[in-house]
């Protein structure tokens, strides 16, 4: 109990205050603009932590990536372009309740479930981290494998289009993760003497390309949309209780996975808001509805997403094993203040621990007012007029690709090409999320799959008969199945009623 | 620039068998059983098939009901459908994002950025009355973003950042 | 955006004087480096401890000059993208860019035509040794016990990996392998992402050798999750005193490192290359940059423009021999 006091002492500081206030600020503030990651916020906080004091050098690093995930969600929201990666999987579903008049609501559910799922993940982390890590550790590149399949998977679910386009642009997004030599032979591919294509394609100028600057060409090609009711948003959380209420099942769902996907090492975030958000599709009564403005998946993903953020954690503190790269620029922090990760990180610095958990809860709960104000700004950018908008935005799309690709022009050009491809690719039915996944996970999947074959002498035994990869590898083939059984089920009935 | 199923799936076919010509000549790497031929090989294959089923029109049925559930959710549209020149107007914003590519690190950030708001804030249909002032301080508010809030220097050029 | 006319006319202004504060700039800028901030170009990614040893740097560097630095992450193509882009940036003395072990290298495999001579060398600030590292639940009790199984096992039984194809952790096995009397390709490579997926596998069972740096291994080792068996350097690291070198216990004297420098485009002026190199000699020497490194467990090593120039050449040169006999180099 001691050492919980002693904690509160350490947060309750002037300058760990200072800190998070500030941080909160300046993470709602990068996730929002569209383009400039969750990632790239928290990069840009290490020099400033070299000047604080251990326990507010953390503070700054939790606080600004807890709020740059959600603030990700608000120009998803009013103007469908997602400000972070981890929004991508949900932006249609935000925007289309944004579009019926309930942009508060829609709002209102990524903080409020956003906040509820960074506290639980907040919990998972305090309570089951021990029992959580040594899981995650089991992972080889096997089980790495699977779960890099089941995450393409999800591709065919998140979209309202035929299964079939959203499997071909999923492909195209891994065709485009073979050019470069990220890849485990170190062989260029597809490189045609381009010392800028031997790095490859970022996810982050692709995505901007796809959804803020695509976004920008449809408005061009668009009457301007009858403007929403020109009123003041109404209360962000009125509601919010209900809906909690109402779909109890979904948010645990959300926390769960999201806990489960930011414990385990190299999916981050932007994966937990796609697994939930298909899987909710999945298990609804009402399945039709997504993609019209439909709160029931926003709600699972929203809690997934800042859940994963806090488990992320675990294996960051107790093994130093990044669970995404927000977790891999913490641990720089952590070693540098002198917190190295590991198991005595708990016993010996007990009340650093946690101070740390306390700021978990603090950052989570201070998200839902400066949440709300953030919105309230942001939303006046949906009643100025679009001419005044749309340029501003097409700006930030080319200097945030270029800043984030390390002011390299040749993500400007990616950006637009990938504008195009995403505009004519949007026009004909070929959903861009499933596009995005691909290029996302697409190195993940052959590295594991290469990297397990060396290791196997070229058997592929191992795939199936380690125990964890045994489940996965049966959830994966159950999930590819799965449709073929229900169409072969449909056609017998059908042929059943004929012949009755 | 909405194309038939025909030619979209044709030009994935064409998309996968070239990614899976061009895989095949790749090099082994000593000491990998499966070299770096195998992953573009095996995509580009997947893209031929799917490419194929989609130009036979296999999975249109998925996408009428769903263009039906968004348009049984979402109100008519009212006006009359404009005239098809509009669309061309897409290809304006990629084309300044080139022109931001080529011409920045000669004119700097606050120029070239002035020039495509104008642009493209007049090809909304904006008056000069909003567009001009827009062009002047948003690509200056944005410079000071990225050079304080990120750091992140931008392009100097003829017109570098006062500070 | 509103229909207030001042407000708009107040912007107006605000811009008009800006713009009039543009110009008077420029004029005076060229009178003194550094008058305007600089960019250090680093080649790997936010997060990894190049990035935090630029970083540091940087800080030290805006302290000193007055200026600020500003770190790039320009990442990708194993290290190619950032070191073309500090190679061919202006030789103005506000563009400059960390080197690593990698460009001693990637010229060999025929990726670039960069090589070390291709930059003003500017400092060498750290090296770090390859580590061995095994499962905390291996049977090799230490280095000796380990290199018998080696010997012992079939060509391709044991797998070791730490970073991609052809990277320097991969190198470092090889010339171990080598130096022992054993086929390059003795111990198969599982290229990874990096050290720490290399070090999950470790702990995951998957492989059975770890040859990255002992400071990346660090967590794995206070988790009590694997073990450091010997370090290939010619003596211990003060801070992992426990670990001892290949050469006392095996007889094998193999070295290799990584190594980070600072460098600058070809043409830097001389007298700005002085300026520089003396900003970071002061910087090495601080007590921040020696408590960050001993924190992270960084080896440290300086040196000069001349001495970092030659320690880059005859780098190059061992790593030609190296490459070759690994199989690696392109002919």
């Amino acid at each position: 109990m001691n050492t919980v006091i002693q904690a509160f002492g350490l947060v309750f500081q002037t300058d760990v205050m200072i800190a998070i206030v500030a941080s909160a600020f300046y993470g709602l503030t990068v996730g929002a603009l569209p383009g400039l990651s969750a990632t790239m916020a928290t990069a840009l906080l290490v020099p400033i932590t070299f000047y604080l004091s251990p326990i507010a050098a953390i503070a700054t690093i939790i606080t600004a990536s807890a709020m740059a995930i959600f603030s990700g969600d608000i120009p998803g929201c009013l103007l469908r372009i997602p400000g972070t990666p981890a929004s991508a999987a949900y932006t249609d579903e935000a925007y289309a309740m944004t579009r019926k008049g309930q942009a508060e609501t829609a709002l209102g559910i990524c903080l409020w479930f956003s906040a509820l799922g960074g506290i639980a993940g907040t919990l998972s982390l305090m309570l089951i981290a021990p029992l959580l890590a040594e899981f995650a550790l089991s992972f080889s590149t096997y089980e790495n494998f699977w779960l890099a399949m089941l995450g393409l998977m999800c591709s065919t679910l998140v979209a309202r289009s035929s299964p079939i386009k959203a499997i071909a642009a999923m492909l195209l997004g891994l065709l485009i993760t073979c050019i470069g030599i990220d890849n485990p032979g170190g062989v260029p591919r597809f490189t045609f003497g381009s010392t800028d294509l031997l790095g490859g394609i970022e996810p982050i100028p692709a995505l901007v390309g796809v959804f803020a600057l695509a976004e920008v060409m449809r408005a061009l090609t668009e009457r301007e949309p009858p403007k929403l009711e020109h009123r003041r948003l109404g209360s962000i959380l009125k509601g919010q209780i209900e809906l909690t209420k109402k779909y109890p099942k979904q948010q645990t769902r959300g926390n769960i996975v999201g806990i489960i996907i930011g414990v385990l090492p190299g999916a981050g975030a932007d994966m937990a808001a796609w697994v939930s958000y298909a899987m909710s599709k999945r298990f609804s009564k009402t399945p039709e509805k997504f993609g019209t403005g439909h709160p029931e998946g926003l709600i699972e993903a929203g809690a997934s997403n800042n859940a994963s953020l806090a488990s992320g954690w675990v294996p960051a503190l107790l093994f130093g094993i990044p669970g995404d790269t927000i977790t891999a620029i913490a641990i720089g922090v952590l070693y540098m203040k002198g917190l190295n990760p590991g198991p005595t990180l708990f016993t010996e610095q007990a009340s650093s621990m946690y101070a740390l958990y306390i700021i978990f809860i603090l950052g989570n709960i201070i998200m839902i007012p400066f949440g709300i104000i953030m919105i309230r700004l942001a939303s006046r950018v949906v009643g100025a007029p679009r001419s005044a908008v749309m340029p501003v935005i097409m700006i930030f799309c080319a200097v945030g690709a270029f800043s984030t690709a390390g002011n390299n022009l040749f993500a400007v050009w990616c950006v637009a090409i990938f504008g195009l491809l995403g505009f004519v690719m949007e026009k004909n039915g070929y959903p861009v999320a499933a596009m995005v996944l691909g290029i996302v996970m697409g190195t993940m999947v052959e590295q594991s799959f290469v990297t397990s074959l060396i290791k196997s002498d070229g058997s592929i035994l191992p795939f199936f008969s380690r125990p964890v990869s045994m489940v996965l590898s049966s959830m994966t083939i159950a999930a590819l199945l799965w449709p073929v059984f229900m169409w072969s089920l449909e056609k017998l009935r059908a042929r059943r009623a004929v012949a009755a | 620039m909405l194309l038939s199923d025909k030619i979209t799936g044709g030009v994935m076919v064409a998309l996968g068998a070239t990614a899976f010509i061009y895989g095949s000549t790749l090099p082994p790497v000593p000491g990998q059983q499966v070299g770096p031929s195998a992953f573009p090989m095996a995509v580009g294959a997947a893209l031929v098939l799917c490419g194929t089923l989609i130009a036979f029109g296999i999975g249109r049925h998925f996408e009428e009901v769903a263009e039906a559930d968004v348009a049984s959710h979402s109100a008519p549209d009212l006006h009359e459908p404009l005239p098809a020149w509009w669309n061309w107007l897409a290809l304006l914003p990629p084309a300044l994002l080139a022109f931001y590519a080529l011409a920045s690190e000669a004119l700097g950030f606050l120029p070239t950025a002035g020039i495509m708001v104008v642009i493209a804030s007049l090809a909304f249909g904006a008056r000069p009355k909003l567009a001009v002032p827009l062009a002047l301080i948003a690509p200056f508010v944005i410079n000071l973003i990225f050079l304080k809030l990120l750091r992140v220097p931008l392009p100097g050029g003829l017109l570098p950042f006062p500070w | 955006m509103t229909d207030s006319i001042s407000r708009r006319k107040l912007l107006k202004g605000a811009a008009a004087a800006g713009a009039a504060g543009l110009i008077v700039k420029p004029a005076i800028a060229q009178a003194q480096w550094p008058s305007r901030p600089l960019t250090m170009i680093c080649p790997w990614g936010a997060g990894g401890g190049t990035d935090a040893t630029a970083r540091i740097v940087a800080s030290l560097l805006e302290k000193d000059l007055g200026q600020p630095c500003n770190v790039v992450n320009r990442t990708g193509g194993s290290g190619v993208v950032g070191h073309s882009a500090i190679a061919t940036a202006a030789p103005d003395g506000y563009n400059i860019g960390m080197l690593t072990v990698e460009i001693s290298m990637m010229h060999h495999q025929g990726l670039t035509d960069l090589t070390p001579a291709s930059y003003t060398a500017l400092a060498l600030m750290n090296e770090d040794p390859p580590g061995v590292q095994v499962s905390a639940s291996s049977p090799h009790k230490d280095i000796k016990a380990l290199a018998e199984a080696i010997k012992a096992a079939p060509p391709g039984k044991l797998k070791a990996s730490g970073t991609g194809q052809g990277g320097i952790w991969h190198l470092a096995l090889v010339g171990w392998l080598v130096a022992m009397g054993l086929k390059p390709d003795h111990v198969a490579w599982v290229p990874s992402n990096g050290a720490a997926p290399g070090m999950q596998d470790l702990a995951a069972g998957g492989i059975d050798i770890v040859t990255c740096s002992v400071p990346e291994a660090r967590a794995m080792i206070d988790a009590g999750k694997a073990k450091s068996l010997a370090i290939m350097a010619t003596e211990r690291n003060p801070q992992f005193k426990d670990v001892p070198t290949l050469n006392e216990t095996l007889g094998v004297n193999y070295s290799v490192g990584a190594w980070r420098g600072i460098g600058a485009p070809k043409g830097l002026p001389a007298d700005i290359q002085g300026k520089l190199a003396a900003a970071l000699k002061k910087a090495f020497d601080s007590k921040e940059y020696k408590d960050f490194m001993n924190a992270r467990g960084f080896g440290m090593k300086f040196a000069d423009p001349a001495g970092f120039a030659s320690f880059m050449a005859e780098g190059d040169k061992a790593m030609a021999s190296a490459m070759k006999a690994a199989g690696l180099a392109k002919a």
